[in-house]
C-alpha cells in the first residue's frame, strides 16, 4: 500500500514537474539565505573565527556560556538594555496612537481636496530611507546652521544652541519624534480603511438621536475600528524591539547614534553589529543577537497570549 | 479658517456653533500636519537652489535668497556622486525586476492546490518569516557564498520577498481553477499560463510588490556599508550618510564651518535628487499600494 502511495505521489510530481522547478528553485534560495544563517546561531556557543568559513561553524570549540557571561559582565550592558527597551516602548506608546488620530482627523475633514493632498504628503516620509530623514533632521536641528536652532536663539528663546542630536539628553526624543514623523501617515490607510467601512446608518441614527460629532466619534467611529485597533497592537508588540509600526529601531539607533549621544542611542543590535562587523568578534556578536532574540520571542509569545485572552484570537 | 464648506453627500452643512468649533479645529490640526511634513522637503528643495555661503548665513526660509544651480552643477561634476546613482540605479531596476520575477512565479506555483508538498513548502516560507539567523550570521552566510565584495550582494539575497509571497498566494488562490484547467486541455504549458492568464489579473500584486522592491532597493545603505569596500559600489544612500556625517563631525567638534555649510546645499541638491525617482513613481503606484497593504494587513 505505502509503496503504491509513494508511486503515485511519483508520479503525480513527475507530471507537474514544470511546477516542481520553480518550487524548487525558490526552496533553494530560500535555503541559502534564511536556512544557512540559522546554522550560524550556533557560534554564539563556540570559538569561532570568521576565517573558519561555513565548516568552522560546526567544526569550531564548544565554549559554553563563555560569550555570555562575558556580556552579561559588561559594565556597559545595562545601558544597553536599557536603551533598547525604553527606545522600543516610547516608540510604541507614540506612534501607535499618532496614525489613530490622524485617521480620525482625515476622515472628519470635509474638504475632499484638501483632505487628499494631506493624505498623500502624510505617507510620501514613508518611503524615504532613514538616511535621507537624517539629512533633512541635521538641516533643522544642527548646532550651527539649524533653522530650529536659528529660530530658537533669535526669539532669545535659549541662550546657546539646542544639541539636538549630539546629546544623549535628546536622544530618545528625537527619534520617537522621528518614527511618528515617518510613520503615522502610513498606518493612517489601514485605520481609514477601517473607518470608511463604517456602516453610514449608524451615523444617521446617531444624527436623529441629536448625537454631537465627538459623540459620534467616541460611540460609533472608535468602537468600529477596535478590531484594526488590536490587530495592529498585537503587530506591534510582536515585533517591538525591532521597531514595530515605528519603522526599523537599528537603523535608527545606527544612523542617529554618534560619539557623542552614544549612552543613549547603543542598542543590543547596533551593539552587536559594531562588535561582530567592526571589530571582527563574530562569535560574541552572535551571543548579543541571540540575548535580543530571545527577548523578541519572549515578546511575542506574551502578546500572543493577551490577545488570545483579550480577544480570542492570537497572530498564530 | 475656510469659509467655504460643502456638503460632499448633497446634505446641507448645518452652521451649528458645534460644527463651526469642531471643523475649525479639524482644519487647524490637519494644516499643522500638513506644514510640519511638507515644510522640511520644501526646505530642503530650498536649500539646494540656494547659493551654498549665502545659505549658510541663515534667514533663507521661504524664497532663494541667491537662487543658483551651482549645487546640481557641483553635484553632477563630482564623479562619487554620480557612481553611487549607477550604482542605485542598476540596483533598483536589476533588483525589482529578478524580485518581481521570483517572488510571482514562486507564490503562484505554492498558490496551486495540487503541487505535491505544496503543505512543507509553505511551511518553510512562514517558518524563514518569523525566525532568522540575525545579521551576523547572514554575513558569514553571505561571505561564504562568495557574495561580498559583488553588486550580486545587493540583489540576489533580496529575490524572495516572503511576506509578499503570502500575500501572493491568497491572490493567486483566488483566480478559477477551471479558467486554469481549460487553458491546460488546449495544450498551454504551465509557463504559458503564467503568462496569458495569471500576468494579466496580477496588475494590482504587481504593482504593490514593485514599489516595495523599489523603495527597499534604492533606500538600502547598510549592505553597501558593511558588504562591499571600495568606493566603485557604494549605494547613493550610503554616499549620502557618510557626507551628512563628516559635517555633523566637523560642526559639532568646531571644524571648519566654510567647507560643511557650502557642502549643506550640495547635500541637499543630492537629497532631491535622491528622492526625485521616489517622487516620479509614487503618485502612479499610491492606488495600487492602498489596496496592497490592505490586502497584507487583513492576511496577518
Amino acid at each position: 500500500m505505502m509503496g503504491k502511495g509513494l508511486q503515485s505521489t511519483w508520479r503525480k510530481f513527475r507530471k507537474q514537474w514544470q511546477l516542481q522547478i520553480i518550487a524548487l528553485a525558490g526552496m533553494t534560495i530560500l535555503f541559502l539565505f534564511s536556512y544557512l544563517p540559522l546554522f550560524g546561531i550556533i557560534i554564539a556557543f563556540k570559538n569561532y573565527s570568521i576565517n573558519m568559513g561555513f565548516a568552522g561553524i560546526f567544526e569550531s570549540e564548544w565554549v559554553g556560556l563563555k560569550w555570555f557571561r562575558e556580556i552579561f559582565g559588561f559594565y556597559r550592558f545595562g545601558e544597553i538594555l536599557k536603551n533598547t527597551l525604553v527606545l522600543s516602548i516610547l516608540k510604541l506608546a507614540l506612534s501607535f496612537p499618532a496614525p489613530i488620530l490622524l485617521a480620525l482627523l482625515l476622515s472628519e475633514m470635509r474638504c475632499t481636496w484638501f483632505k487628499r493632498l494631506v493624505q498623500t504628503v502624510s505617507y510620501l516620509p514613508n518611503f524615504i530611507s532613514w538616511v535621507l530623514l537624517y539629512t533633512i533632521a541635521t538641516a533643522f536641528l544642527n548646532t550651527d546652521t539649524g533653522i530650529i536652532n536659528e529660530i530658537l536663539v533669535n526669539l532669545g528663546l535659549v541662550n546657546a544652541p539646542v544639541p539636538f542630536l549630539t546629546s544623549p539628553d535628546y536622544f530618545y526624543g528625537v527619534s520617537v519624534f522621528m518614527a511618528v514623523w515617518k510613520n503615522s501617515g502610513y498606518w493612517a490607510i489601514i485605520f481609514l480603511a477601517a473607518i470608511a467601512g463604517i456602516d453610514s446608518q449608524l451615523y444617521e441614527a446617531a444624527d436623529i438621536d441629536g448625537a454631537g460629532r465627538l459623540a459620534k466619534i467616541w460611540h460609533i467611529t472608535l468602537p468600529g475600528i477596535k478590531a484594526s485597533v488590536i490587530t495592529v497592537l498585537i503587530l506591534s508588540i510582536g515585533s517591538l524591539l525591532g521597531g514595530g509600526m515605528g519603522g526599523s529601531n537599528f537603523e535608527q539607533a545606527y544612523i542617529f547614534g554618534n560619539t557623542f549621544n552614544n549612552s543613549a542611542s547603543e542598542i543590543l543590535q547596533t551593539y552587536s553589529f559594531k562588535t561582530g562587523l567592526s571589530n571582527g568578534r563574530f562569535a560574541y556578536a552572535t551571543a548579543v543577537d541571540l540575548i535580543q532574540s530571545v527577548i523578541s520571542i519572549l515578546l511575542i509569545l506574551i502578546s500572543n497570549w493577551g490577545a488570545k485572552k483579550t480577544t480570542g484570537e492570537g497572530i498564530f | 479658517m475656510a469659509k467655504k464648506k460643502e456638503n460632499e453627500v448633497g446634505r446641507k452643512y448645518k452652521w451649528t456653533k458645534e460644527n463651526i468649533i469642531f471643523d475649525g479645529i479639524v482644519w487647524i490640526l490637519l494644516l499643522v500636519v500638513f506644514v510640519l511634513i511638507a515644510y522640511p522637503f520644501y526646505y530642503i528643495v530650498l536649500a539646494s537652489f540656494n547659493e551654498g555661503y549665502d545659505f549658510m548665513r541663515g534667514g533663507v526660509y521661504f524664497f532663494p535668497r541667491k537662487f543658483t544651480l551651482f549645487n546640481y552643477v557641483d553635484l553632477l561634476s563630482q564623479s562619487k556622486w554620480i557612481k553611487a546613482f549607477q550604482v542605485s540605479f542598476f540596483r533598483t531596476i536589476t533588483g525589482t525586476l529578478l524580485t518581481v520575477i521570483a517572488t510571482c512565479f514562486l507564490s503562484y506555483v505554492l498558490s496551486r492546490e495540487e503541487l505535491v508538498f505544496g503543505k512543507i513548502y509553505k511551511f518553510l516560507v512562514i517558518f524563514a518569516m518569523y525566525v532568522s539567523g540575525g545579521l551576523i550570521p547572514y554575513y558569514i552566510t553571505l561571505r561564504n557564498l562568495h557574495l561580498l565584495n559583488t553588486i550580486w550582494v545587493y540583489i540576489i539575497p533580496s529575490m524572495l520577498n516572503l511576506f509578499f509571497i503570502m500575500v501572493g498566494i491568497n491572490f493567486f488562490a483566488a483566480i478559477p481553477v477551471s479558467l486554469i484547467e481549460s487553458a491546460k486541455l488546449d495544450g498551454a504549458s504551465e509557463f504559458r499560463v503564467l503568462f496569458s492568464i495569471v500576468r494579466p489579473v496580477s496588475t494590482p500584486f504587481i504593482a504593490t510588490l514593485s514599489l516595495f522592491s523599489a523603495v527597499n532597493q534604492w533606500n538600502a545603505w547598510l549592505d553597501s556599508a558593511y558588504y562591499v569596500n571600495g568606493e566603485g559600489l557604494r549605494t547613493i544612500a550610503y554616499r549620502m550618510l557618510t557626507e551628512v556625517n563628516q559635517t555633523l563631525g566637523a560642526t559639532s567638534t568646531g571644524g571648519s564651518m566654510v567647507t560643511t555649510s557650502t557642502a549643506m546645499t550640495t547635500q541637499a541638491s543630492a537629497m532631491v535628487a535622491s528622492m526625485l525617482p521616489i517622487m516620479c513613481v509614487y503618485p502612479f503606484l499610491q492606488k495600487y499600494f492602498v489596496q496592497g497593504i490592505m490586502i497584507g494587513a487583513v492576511k496577518e
